[in-house]
């Protein structure tokens, strides 16, 4: 039971933080009134992940290997561009709100529903089937037992319930403290689901490389622990990283993180520095 | 609609841009039936297949997870390191099938309990039955039927 708990743990915990930020920012921004775009994204992603999860495993129709992993690859891949995209539209919010122009703000916000509800739908689905997939062969399960249903169960649960104790953090945090922070752990977030759509296509043998690794710490972290699937449902840390997954990893990290950085912390330099104190003089 | 043909439009739309994707669960009415549905039940030590061999075409390895750890079911390429399919997240007590359409030649599978190291492999072939591999019949006229109307 242990096991599909953590399964169902890992599964879900990626998406129920992203969108317990997205909720912690529409209701900070006072646009409650997106509350329902939010819902009804992630509604729609579980609604058809389900569905077509049931179909595949109970229909006639099967879903082969590669179909799946190129749906898997597809859908990380978009999720990253739409969570940059989250970040940067948190960003220039955080920018107006430091130098107080309340129409810029407006501007910046008024984003519009349907960016709302693409962000929780990607969010949720990228890893939709797969958890639905693994979801309905645990309630194929229970004519010899119901412990697998109960531990996946159980353990999405748990995902849901973290992504709201985010929430509730992040909505008690000061505003610009909220962005910065926020912004930053998704820039990483963003970097392992990238990394993770490398691995997928390394898989599918579309880029090459699958056995060169960079690192193994499989011994130190074991995927199946606790730890190792908290890291691994948050950060899409994988204990044995190849090589194409390090590099698109730091690839989208440094850069992100480094123009994210400058937008919400970067002071444009006004006040003219003090002068250099000349060398001979210090000695 | 019948539910088989319903099931089969909505892997279809599912999965056009990759329009090899869909197989038959169960393929009726071909001889390979028996044959191309094998059990594979991987416990903490074990990695036991119903059969070493099996005829080309679309291939069903119902997955069975009885150790007490998550596993992962892999068909690797000959060479042991190219991974041609898998199926993941499999908590103990749960069966997932892998379906794979499977030309002729060697392979190496491998059950991977506790999803680190080289796992257990052995041996595999899939040896020639004549049937061409790939979507036939009904679902490959309405992938075709599918994608006609796709595109215009």
């Amino acid at each position: 039971m242990l096991a599909n708990f953590l399964i169902g743990l890992r599964e879900g915990l990626e998406a129920a933080l992203v969108v317990g930020i997205l909720v912690a920012y529409v209701v900070k921004t006072h646009r409650r009134d997106l509350l329902p775009a939010v819902w009804a994204g992630v509604g729609f992603a579980v609604a058809v992940s389900l569905a077509f999860g049931a179909a595949l495993t109970f229909g006639p129709q099967g879903l082969s290997f590669e179909a799946q992993e190129a749906i898997g690859g597809s859908l990380s891949i978009a999720a990253v561009g739409l969570v940059t995209w989250m970040i940067f539209w948190m960003a220039r919010t955080a920018r107006f709100l430091k130098s107080n122009l309340q129409h810029g703000l407006d501007a910046a916000i008024e984003a519009g529903k349907r960016a709302v509800v693409m962000m929780a739908l990607f969010a949720v689905g990228r890893e939709g089937l797969e958890t639905a997939l693994f979801l309905w062969a645990s309630a194929k399960a229970t004519d010899t037992s119901t412990s697998p249903l109960l531990g996946a169960t159980l353990g999405l649960a748990a995902a849901i319930g973290l992504g709201w104790l985010v929430y509730r953090g992040a909505v008690r945090l000061d505003l610009r403290v909220f962005f910065a922070w926020t912004g930053l752990f998704l820039v990483v977030v963003a970097a392992g689901v990238l990394s993770y759509g490398a691995h997928d296509l390394q898989e599918a043998g579309v880029l090459p490389g699958l056995h060169a690794l960079a690192f193994d710490v499989s011994a130190a972290i074991a995927p199946t622990s606790w730890y190792g699937t908290l890291l691994k449902g948050v950060f899409n840390f994988s204990p044995a990283t190849t090589w194409v997954q390090l590099a698109a990893w730091v690839a989208y990290l440094v850069p992100t993180a480094t123009v994210f950085i400058r937008t919400t912390w970067g002071t444009p330099a006004r006040a003219p520095r003090p002068a250099p104190v000349p060398a001979g003089v210090r000695a | 609609m019948p539910r088989a043909a319903l099931s089969a439009v909505a892997c279809a739309a599912l999965v056009l841009p990759f329009a090899t994707g869909c197989v038959a669960n169960t393929p009726a009415g071909s001889p390979a039936v028996g044959a191309g549905a094998l059990k594979v039940d991987s416990s903490a030590t074990a990695c036991t297949l119903s059969a070493a061999t099996a005829p080309s075409g679309t291939l069903t390895f119902s997955v069975t997870n009885s150790g007490s750890d998550m596993t992962e079911f892999y068909v690797l390429a000959a060479d042991g390191l190219r991974v041609v399919a898998e199926v993941e997240n499999l908590g103990p007590g749960l069966t997932r099938d892998l379906v794979m359409q499977a030309p002729p030649g060697a392979y190496v599978t491998q059950c991977k309990p506790g999803m680190v190291g080289e796992g257990i492999r052995s041996d595999f072939t899939v040896t020639d039955s004549g049937t061409p591999v790939g979507p036939t019949g009904h679902a490959a006229a309405q992938l075709a039927e599918a994608e006609e109307s796709y595109a215009s």
